[in-house]
């Protein structure tokens, strides 16, 4: 049997940010439970923080960049998805403005997620349009 | 969080069992050796059971009842005067404007018996130490910035607030919201809480980008649609989020995205969002990343990576980054840490002395932290204690307006929507959940009061359809007491039923919240 990993992290459904252990074996998530040293929860989960994770090992996770031709999406590699999307966003920019562009960020995705988000947004783009579901 | 030092709670449009579990856990726990809870709330949640009052108001009469308790609080000098003297500002027009709600109109308008407003008001304006906590019972409505103004009057005028177990507490429903808002991703505000017209920081940060910024406020998600619906927005990106089961009056928000010449999401799933874009992008999850999140008291903590992601994945940051170089804008970070530590740089005051390593030794710190040696904050707004030296913050009275949509003789009942305890949003995770996994609801259902059940000739488990002038949903009857009649509850966990295609397209005119707390709707059988 191989060795069981445990990582600390935090949970990553509602905003109380209960502290989570994560056992690991051959790259799977075995179980989640609650970290007792955690100040917030302190041990302790709801369902959806120890048993919530089931969606990370899923078939059906997205695994390659997908583009839609003809109604159809068909797998694409990274290069020509990136080249699209830059290609498609400069024609707008160039066209319409920065203003004509919208960003909806993630508000379950890292700090570092949402700021590189924002700095795209505005450094790249040339728009203040960004907002998140954090206002449902 | 400290909760469990407070003498009086007022839990106000907060289903926290459901929704925060574990922060409902604290207040049970704080219950039992004597906080005071007082639940407002339309419908009877199961914190009712750990609480000395439940206040039922009508849906939507939030400020109506606020009002009148905080019209009590002055009658009967209940109030802190000391403290309203030396810190806030406006109390005189405050005073008139509750005039408007005395007693006998405020029952009419909420359903609250008198005796019981009076207790409620008593009791949170009498404390040692009084908190109130909120959610979106008090922010999905077109008056939800008004009634978290009311909110904040009720704190003023009793000094509940700067103090240890008291203060306002919005209990936030992701687990990021806190932080994305702080990381800038908002169209008024830059990173670190910066409004975006400051222009001297404004300018400080096109130093370090070295690039112009836009100085011009963006649009909220609501007036991007609207730009949508103009035919002004063109192209969209969408990263992590299932709008089209998420916002109010699904088929319109499906059209919206229709006119977009191009749109872009990035996610882990084939969502209902997704389907509709021209280019989808397959993100790494939780789990598969490194970065850090910040929860609802200010706390940033880290997340870790433990498993590989699947296929092509990327990190949400590296897709961007490499976008953004194509783009001819380079950046290259080497890691989440990289990141984070130029958010330290831009915004040293909140995050300044918050290293990985701290955060890895220290497990979590609360902004402000503005260097290596500053322990943290736990407790903000203390400055208003400061005897007249400090702080100073100005009443902000509201009326009360009712909902968009009230029920008539066609769509004779209210609906309100919210959360359940297992799903979550809309779905696309928890509905892995193992089936050997005992759950209480596997599909959504229409709560409906046994009154009502009755009337209608309709049977605890049975089909009907639901429908408002946008649209109608076909689901299964759950006959329970925790509604009130007239009114009936359901959520949007499960895409089976879009229950946001009943919903109604009103915003709150400064956030854009939608109004998904309130629509009329009409039942029948099958």
């Amino acid at each position: 049997m191989s060795e069981r990993k445990q990582v600390e992290t935090t949970c990553a459904y509602c905003g109380t940010g209960c502290g989570l252990i994560v056992e690991v074996e051959d790259d799977q998530i075995v179980r989640v439970r609650g970290n007792k040293s955690a100040p917030v929860n302190q041990g302790q989960t709801c369902i959806k923080g120890a048993f919530g994770y089931h969606y990370i090992h899923s078939k059906d996770r997205l695994t390659s960049p997908l583009i839609k031709e003809n109604g159809q999406f068909r797998e694409s590699t990274w290069e020509e998805a990136l080249r699209y999307i830059s290609e498609k966003l400069s024609t707008i920019k160039m066209q319409f403005g920065g203003d004509a562009f919208s960003m909806f960020a993630c508000a379950r995705a890292t700090n570092e997620v949402n700021y590189v988000t924002q700095k795209f947004t505005r450094a790249v783009m040339g728009s203040n349009n960004i907002d998140g579901c954090n206002r449902t | 969080m400290d909760i469990d030092r407070a003498d009086v709670l007022l839990l106000i449009g907060s289903n926290t069992t459901d929704a925060h579990p574990i922060i409902a856990n604290r207040m049970k726990k704080a219950a039992k050796k004597g906080l005071k809870i007082i639940v407002i709330d339309p419908r009877k949640i199961s914190m009712t059971k750990s609480a000395v009052k439940h206040l039922p108001l009508n849906v939507g009469s939030d400020i109506a009842l606020m009002n009148g308790m905080m019209n009590v609080i002055i009658e009967n000098d209940w109030y802190n005067e000391e403290f309203v003297k030396n810190t806030s500002l406006n109390f005189d027009e405050l005073k008139d404007h509750l005039s408007h709600y005395p007693l006998d109109t405020v029952e009419q308008i909420t359903g609250i018996p008198q005796e019981d407003i009076v207790e409620a008001a008593r009791l949170y304006a009498s404390a040692d130490r009084g908190m109130i906590a909120y959610t979106l019972g008090i922010t999905e409505h077109h008056c939800g910035v008004n009634n978290v103004f009311d909110i904040a009057n009720m704190a003023l005028l009793t000094g509940h607030i700067g103090r240890e177990g008291t203060g306002i507490m919005p209990l936030r429903g992701q687990n990021n919201v806190q932080g994305a808002g702080d990381m800038g991703c908002l169209p008024n505000q830059l990173p670190g809480g910066v409004p975006l017209t400051n222009d001297e920081q404004r300018l400080s940060l096109e130093k370090t980008w070295g690039v112009p910024i836009n100085p011009q406020i963006g649009h909220t998600q609501t007036g991007m649609l609207e730009k949508m619906e103009e035919g002004k927005m063109k192209g969209l990106y969408i990263i992590g989020e299932n709008p089209i089961v998420a916002d109010v009056h699904k088929n319109h928000t499906t059209e919206l995205f229709k006119k977009l010449d191009f749109l872009v999401v990035q996610d882990l799933f084939m969502t209902e969002t997704a389907e509709l874009a021209d280019v989808v992008l397959p993100a790494k999850g939780w789990a598969e990343v490194d970065g850090t999140y910040t929860n609802t008291d200010r706390r940033v903590q880290r997340v870790r990576k433990a498993v590989p992601a699947p296929g092509q994945a990327l990190d949400d940051w590296k897709i961007l980054t490499d976008l953004s170089t194509i783009m001819g804008y380079p950046m290259s970070y080497e890691s989440s840490e990289e990141i984070w530590n130029e958010v330290r740089e831009v915004a040293p005051n909140l995050f300044g002395g918050m290293s990985y390593e701290r955060l890895g030794n220290e497990m979590s710190l609360q902004y402000p932290c503005p260097d290596e040696s500053h322990p943290g904050t736990t407790l903000i707004h203390q400055e208003f204690h400061h005897n007249g030296q400090g702080k100073t913050a100005p009443f902000t009275p509201v009326h009360y307006t009712e909902p968009v949509e009230m029920p008539d003789d066609e769509y004779t009942f209210t609906l309100t929507t919210g959360r359940r305890y297992e799903p979550y949003n809309t779905h696309t995770q928890t509905k892995y959940y193992p089936d050997t996994l005992k759950r209480k609801q596997l599909e959504e259902t229409v709560d409906m009061h046994p009154f009502d059940a009755d009337r209608l000739n309709i049977e605890d488990g049975e089909y009907v359809k639901v429908s408002s002038r946008r649209g109608e949903v076909t689901v299964k009857t759950k006959v329970t007491e925790e509604v009130q009649p007239n009114l009936v509850f359901m959520s949007f966990h499960f895409p089976e039923v879009p229950t946001n295609v009943l919903t109604i397209n009103e915003f709150d005119p400064i956030s854009g919240t939608a109004e998904y707390k309130a629509c009329a709707v009409k039942i029948e059988k099958i």
